[in-house]
């Protein structure tokens, strides 16, 4: 746990770092693939999915579902749940506009598990409750704490432990809470096109299509791989991950993403 | 930043306004039959998703007034498709539902579908048939139930399905009853190619670039496969084979109504024991009754035994057609770990059909082994929100450790068990206390393993990490996860024990049918995609031969067989004089 008095922290230290831990200053694009844009290639979309994935780039919708300073704690919680402290400040991904148009709009994948509340209940119950817990540990807002402080509480959630005495927790687990957010989390990152340029992802792929299917052979249009030293900077709470073994409960499930 | 390319001829442009497409090729040109809710129809059809879209398609071919109630929209594929992952949401189920048991079902995606097409629109489209063992778990092994019919009743119906999807597959394939495939195999993608290397490196046996329902050339108003991977979001090419595109549009030629934003409420029965029709809420949220003369729900494994529990009465207090008490029971998913290798070599796995590689070679039971039934091991391919998802699963990453995998997204492949999971009348829905917008009560899904399913699991998962080991990957995890829901209406020859007779008749009631996945006593390795279909095509049979019993109070119930009517394919489906083993 770190110091209450610890002065502000360097962002470099919010950095991934190089073989030799020197932190990798933010990019235009991270990733392998210097040079690959999806975006290059949207004239040979159909017009339909043009016009959906442009929409995540050129416009954000207003804040309509979250209140006061659930919008900050989610920013906050976000930049943790998938830092993007290595992205330009031009090419951070927005995250929380989506999630509240998805809230407001009651879309999603329309279940519940039968201990957790509805979605935007659970955002309210959740949000309050992770507040609690940066209050009870350092008596400040969980947006204004450090980052270590945020990834504890995070990992706490993550693990399935109350990180504080609020209702939520009484009301719903807290791993399923912090599935829920990670989850929502990466269907705003990657679903953006400049996450799939960092990733190495083709893209929409209608009416064009394929020709190049075996042995990871790149497209004329795609771009090769080329790797550097590249590693999550040292101190992330998220750095590495421990699994616990037969705890598959804690970490959900893709169903539906593959057959 | 490269410089934006441009195809020949500049972007492509907004569809027509005023043509409905299906596909790029295909346009619903027909004007389509409008009943009004005042004529009584001959057959009303609950859902119009891979069984319901074959039935109106059979039923409507020989002359019934046959309307199709689906709750979602009627795709215009152009306009309403997207090649996306997230932006292809609204083809799936998403209205509420609860989830629970000891091992709860994750619901909402791909697992059952909204729209015209069904979840036609977004399997994968594997597609092999059941074995013959299939049919008798019961007397062969000594669990699960046996079906009231038995493969041989089906394969006909299979070989005919396999034509009008058209499915693509290898000339021999060797498992369950053998047989081999008109339409030639897809070429390999990259988790094809590592799946057929460890399989071969361990010496099992693997089926090449099929069988799946894609078309890997093209066919009659269906382009051929364009490899560009997003089946799951809905084939916007036309190669892949839904109801919407395959047998929809020939029901709207022979004068069906296929009446969209269509949500059942409540299936009405009169003092006669005989169903009058379907209440339904229609777009504008007004409800309003469609008359009928016989119905048939097809709403699949959730929402039809939602429908019957929900059409309860004084006559049928725990729900229509629900003597038995096994309506909504004995739900069934199969075992769906999915085992991702990393390999220092990229794969590039969002290319291809995910469905397009696979091996039945641990399908039956093995007296070796420490329980009954089997899996097979599938090829499978997820986008980057899935694989996000599966890193978060099986490693437990997030934060910064996500961003990694991530970034190596395309250096991994993915393989799928697909195993049986038998039986359980706790498997169940039910109705939860909560409604949806319409007031309608939602569905709650209990779901849990039992000893054997445990032990099929855990050998599955292993012999499929063997096969990633053996393809040369160089760090293996898995997701424990599950895929497909059938049973929840199950179809036998005891009343007791059973909800409907064979041909998907209840027991309880003349008029009232049951014909979609709920149906299945028991479930195989197989994804169910093609047995529904097959099953649809028998039950038309049956309706069509069998109408006048029906339509009649008090006439008799056939039991017997009915002669297969090959007559009543769509247009551009080839005869079975194409030469094939087994055929």
């Amino acid at each position: 746990m770190s110091n209450p008095e610890r002065p502000a922290a360097d962002p470099r230290e919010l950095w991934p770092v190089d073989s030799e831990g020197h932190p990798l200053p933010p990019k235009i694009q991270p990733g392998y693939y210097p040079g690959f844009s999806t975006l290059s290639q949207q004239a040979f979309w159909d017009e339909a999915t043009r016009r959906e994935v442009l929409r995540r780039v050129e416009s954000l919708p207003h804040i309509r579902f979250f209140q006061g300073d659930e919008v900050p704690l989610l920013e906050a919680a976000s930049a943790r749940l998938l830092p993007q402290d290595d992205r330009a400040e031009a090419r951070r991904i927005p995250i929380v506009p989506w999630i509240d148009e998805r809230l407001y709009e009651g879309k999603g994948d329309g279940f519940r598990f039968e201990d957790m509340p509805p979605d935007g209940e659970a955002y309210r119950l959740g949000l309050a409750g992770i507040a609690a817990a940066a209050q009870a540990r350092r008596g400040q807002p969980f947006q204004q704490l450090p980052a270590a402080d945020q990834d504890d509480i995070l990992k706490q959630l993550h693990h399935g432990k109350a990180p504080s005495e609020h209702e939520a927790w009484r009301r719903m687990p807290a791993h399923k809470f912090f599935l829920l957010m990670l989850h929502d989390v990466c269907k705003v990152y990657y679903a953006h096109p400049w996450a799939w340029d960092e990733i190495g992802f083709g893209g929409p792929a209608y009416p064009r299509g394929y020709m190049r299917l075996e042995r990871g052979q790149r497209e004329p249009w795609e771009v090769d791989e080329r790797r550097y030293a590249w590693a999550p900077p040292p101190a992330a709470g998220s750095a590495e991950t421990e699994r616990v073994a037969g705890q598959d409960d804690l970490y959900g499930t893709s169903q539906g993403g593959t057959h | 930043m490269t410089k934006p390319k441009s195809p020949i001829g500049g972007p492509f442009q907004a569809p027509e306004p005023g043509v409905h497409r299906l596909g790029p090729m295909q346009v619903l040109d027909a004007p389509m039959r409008r009943f009004s809710p005042d004529d009584q129809v001959d057959y009303c059809v609950v859902g119009v998703g891979a069984a319901g879209g074959v039935l109106v398609q059979r039923l409507s071919r020989a002359g019934f007034r046959v309307v199709g109630l689906e709750a979602g929209p009627f795709w215009d594929t152009e306009r309403d498709w997207v090649s996306d992952e997230k932006g292809s949401h609204q083809l799936y189920w998403t209205e509420p539902r609860v989830t629970g048991g000891s091992h709860p079902l994750s619901l909402g995606e791909n697992n059952s579908g909204r729209g015209v097409g069904g979840g036609s629109v977004h399997w994968a489209a594997f597609t092999p048939r059941l074995h013959p063992s299939d049919f008798r778990t019961q007397s062969q092994d000594g669990v699960g139930v046996d079906w009231p019919i038995a493969y041989d009743d089906l394969k006909p119906y299979y070989e005919l399905l396999e034509r009008e999807m058209p499915v693509s597959g290898p000339a021999y394939f060797p498992w369950g009853d053998p047989h081999g495939y008109t339409f030639g195999p897809h070429p390999m993608g990259g988790v094809g190619d590592l799946l057929i290397r460890g399989c071969t490196k361990l010496g099992i046996r693997v089926s090449i670039g099929g069988p799946v329902a894609i078309l890997a050339g093209s066919r009659g108003n269906r382009p051929h496969c364009i490899y560009r991977g997003f089946c799951i979001q809905g084939c916007k090419v036309g190669a892949k084979q839904s109801t919407l595109i395959s047998h929809v549009p020939d029901a709207i030629a022979h004068g069906a109504e296929v009446r969209a934003h269509a949500m059942a409420s409540r299936i009405e029965i009169d003092a006669e024991n005989r169903v009058t029709g379907v209440r339904y809420v229609d777009h504008q949220g007004t409800e309003r009754f469609q008359r009928a003369r016989a119905v048939i729900v097809s709403g699949y494994a959730i929402e039809t035994p939602r429908l019957l529990l929900n059409s309860a009465c004084p006559a049928y207090p725990s729900g229509l057609a629900n003597s038995s008490g096994m309506v909504g029971r004995c739900l069934m998913a199969q075992a769906g770990n999915v085992i991702l290798g990393r390999f220092s070599e990229l794969v590039r796995m969002y290319k291809a059909p995910p469905a397009h590689c696979m091996t039945e070679e641990f399908y039956e039971t093995d007296p070796q082994r420490d329980f009954a039934r089997g899996f097979a091991i599938q090829s499978v391919a997820p986008l980057p929100i899935a694989f996000a998802k599966q890193m978060i699963a099986s490693k437990g990453s997030w934060g910064w450790a996500l961003r990694r995998e991530m970034m190596d997204y395309n250096h991994w492949g993915t393989i799928a068990v697909l195993g049986e999971l038998l039986p359980n009348p706790d498997n169940r829905v039910t109705l939860a206390d909560e409604t949806d917008h319409r007031g309608i009560r939602v569905a709650k899904v209990t779901f849990g393993l039992c000893d054997n399913d445990k032990k099929l699991i855990a050998f599955a998962r292993k012999k499929v990490e063997d096969v990633m080991w053996a393809a040369g990957a160089e760090e293996v995890v898995q997701e424990s996860r599950f895929a497909h829901l059938v049973g929840g209406a199950r179809m036998g020859v005891d009343p007791r024990t059973s909800v409907t007779d064979a041909f998907g008749r209840t027991h309880d009631v003349d008029n009232l049918f049951v014909c979609d996945g709920s149906l299945f006593p028991t479930q195989g390795s197989a994804n169910p995609g093609l047995t529904i279909q097959s099953l649809a095509a028998r039950a038309a049979d049956y309706l069509i031969d069998q109408s006048a019993a029906i339509f009649r109070r008090g006439a008799p119930r056939s039991r017997e067989k009915v002669a297969i009517r090959t007559d009543l394919s769509p247009p551009d489906t080839w005869g079975p004089g194409v030469p094939r083993l087994g055929g």
